[in-house]
């Protein structure tokens, strides 16, 4: 029977599951991050305003030419034929024998980049054109503007879409078994093998995955919610005020300021 | 006198269209210079070209001596000698009030935090907004964001201040406190350039006030001068129009 079937594989191998599990959340973790962070510096890269420099401007095409390359062979390649392609590529052209996690995350990073850095680079353009004239008049420069005022706002911006990008991680990585890293996927075939059944152990998997995802959702949310910060400020009262106008003395502590 | 900024025959074009020809002007130390012109005149990228924000097509700009189009002279640390507030405020959205005031200071002055909020609470109390410090831009209301683009500019402790038409993108109640800063201010003796519609707070406040019309200065004088015995058809007639407008009744 079925169920008794599910009962039992779950208390046989509860602790396969688990570290595939771990596995994979590792995995989409660190190659989220990663990830995003390529397609931050990119998308940084791809908006610096034109130089009147003759050599940086060349230099920048030639530099915007190879990420349009990257971003394109990417994105227009399945992530399962990139990763036999680099696993035993790097074996047979350069005779380096990946570590099979290492080889998992540098994979799931740089698709993910891929897809980040045109998210990213939306993002940025996306952010109104005063704000970078107003760090420029302060007197920073791209990199400072970028750092301090036009990055924060494009990752609040981009936070949903890079949770997406995290949710299709944790299923994608799946298709990482065919290297052999050890995640979730790999994990529940290495079951089937032992107790010559398919459908219970996929279906144990297939409810851990939407645990994942679905909890990853929430957390994102919540961090979400976070740095918008509280809806409401406090007026520190008491200050020694230069011009006072009726409505200073309207607004309440604590009241929203909307 | 010791002027601070000296524009000689400053010219702009965006592709074949001359935006500005042979402007010719100086502020000098102390001053409150206004910028009066219709609209399409060519104040505002005038106000832009001075702090680099476009790049001048011609002429110069002498900054203490030194001429800021040279390509060797710094860009970043010309700019921070100029304090710039614009029309749209343009607060840092991720930053909350004092936060906006101390970000530059810290990052490319940088000052120690501690020396950074001290100088940004002295000048949000100076624009009277000394207890927002923790407000976000999107909840103060615009005259109140005004202020603290004002106190973020000062925060640097610039030369010279630039305005943009600072009260336009205001509602009529809020003009009156923006303008009511910048009347302290200009009193303190801090050297001012204001590119303005207000002229009431001009004719107030200016020690001279340039006339601009289709991208070049066609007169420039005190503001009894201009205001009251203007020489040319032209400023007269843009007078006679906003002066109109202002009092339709
Ligand atoms: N980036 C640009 N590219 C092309 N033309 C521009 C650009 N910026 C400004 N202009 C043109 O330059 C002219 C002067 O514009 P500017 O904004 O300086 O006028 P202004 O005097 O400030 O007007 P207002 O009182 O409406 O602010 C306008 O005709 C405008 O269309
Ligand atoms: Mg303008």
């Amino acid at each position: 029977m079925t169920w008794k079937w599910f009962i039992k594989i779950i208390t046989d191998y509860w602790p396969m599951f688990l570290r595939g599990a771990g596995v994979t959340l590792y995995i989409s973790i660190i190659g989220t991050i990663i990830g995003a962070i390529i397609g931050l510096i990119i998308g940084t890269i791809r908006t610096i305003p034109q130089s009147d420099n003759v050599v940086k401007r060349v230099l920048m095409k030639i530099v915007n030419a190879i990420l349009t390359i990257y971003i394109e062979v990417f994105r227009g390649t399945p992530m399962i034929v990139q990763s036999m392609v680099i696993f035993y590529g790097s074996l047979m052209l350069f005779n380096i024998n990946m570590d099979k996690m290492f080889a998992g995350i540098f994979i799931v990073s740089i698709n993910t980049g891929a897809y980040t850095a045109e998210i990213v680079r939306g993002g940025i353009i996306s952010v109104d054109r005063g704000q970078f004239e107003a760090a420029h008049a302060l007197g920073m420069n791209h990199i400072k503007t970028m750092l301090y005022v036009v990055l924060p706002q494009v990752i609040r911006n981009i936070l949903p879409a890079m949770g997406n990008e995290f949710v299709i991680n944790i299923k994608d990585s799946s298709v990482l078994n065919v290297i052999s890293v050890t995640e979730l996927f790999f994990q529940t075939s290495s079951i089937t093998g032992n107790v010559f059944r398919f459908f219970e152990p996929f279906l144990i998997a297939s409810i851990i995955y939407l645990v994942m995802t679905v909890t990853v959702t929430r957390i994102l949310r919540f961090i979400e919610k976070r740095m918008d910060g509280p809806e409401n400020f406090n007026v520190i009262p008491g200050n020694q005020m230069q011009v006072a106008r009726p409505e200073d003395l309207v607004k309440k502590p604590g009241k929203t300021g909307c | 006198m010791d002027n601070i900024i000296e524009v000689r025959h400053l010219s702009k074009s965006f592709g074949d269209n001359e935006i500005l020809s042979d402007i010719n002007f100086t502020v000098n130390k102390g001053e409150v210079v206004c910028i009066i012109g219709a609209s399409g005149s060519g104040k505002s990228t005038l106000l832009r070209c001075i702090n680099l924000l476009e790049k001048p097509s011609g002429g110069e700009i002498i900054y203490h001596g030194n001429n800021v189009l040279d390509n060797k002279h710094d860009v970043y640390a010309y700019r921070t000698k100029l304090g710039m507030v614009f029309q749209q405020f343009n607060l840092f959205n991720n930053h909350n009030v004092l936060s906006n005031c101390t970000i530059g200071q810290m990052k490319v002055l940088h000052r120690s935090k501690e020396e950074a909020e001290e100088v940004a609470m002295k000048f949000l109390k100076v624009v009277g907004m000394d207890q927002y410090i923790n407000a976000k831009p999107r909840q103060l209301s615009g005259g109140m964001k005004q202020r603290v683009a004002i106190a973020r500019a000062l925060s640097m402790e610039p030369d010279v201040m630039l305005f943009d038409e600072p009260t336009s993108a205001l509602d009529p109640e809020m003009v009156g406190e923006v303008l009511a800063v910048m009347k302290e201010l200009a009193k303190s003796g801090l050297t001012m350039l204001v590119v303005t519609h207000e002229m009431g707070f001009a004719s107030e406040v200016a020690d001279r006030v340039v006339f601009m019309d289709q991208g070049v200065i066609t007169e420039e004088g005190t503001p009894e001068e201009i205001f009251n015995n203007p020489k040319e058809e032209r400023t007269r007639e843009f007078l006679r129009r906003i002066l109109r407008d202002a009092k339709p009744d």
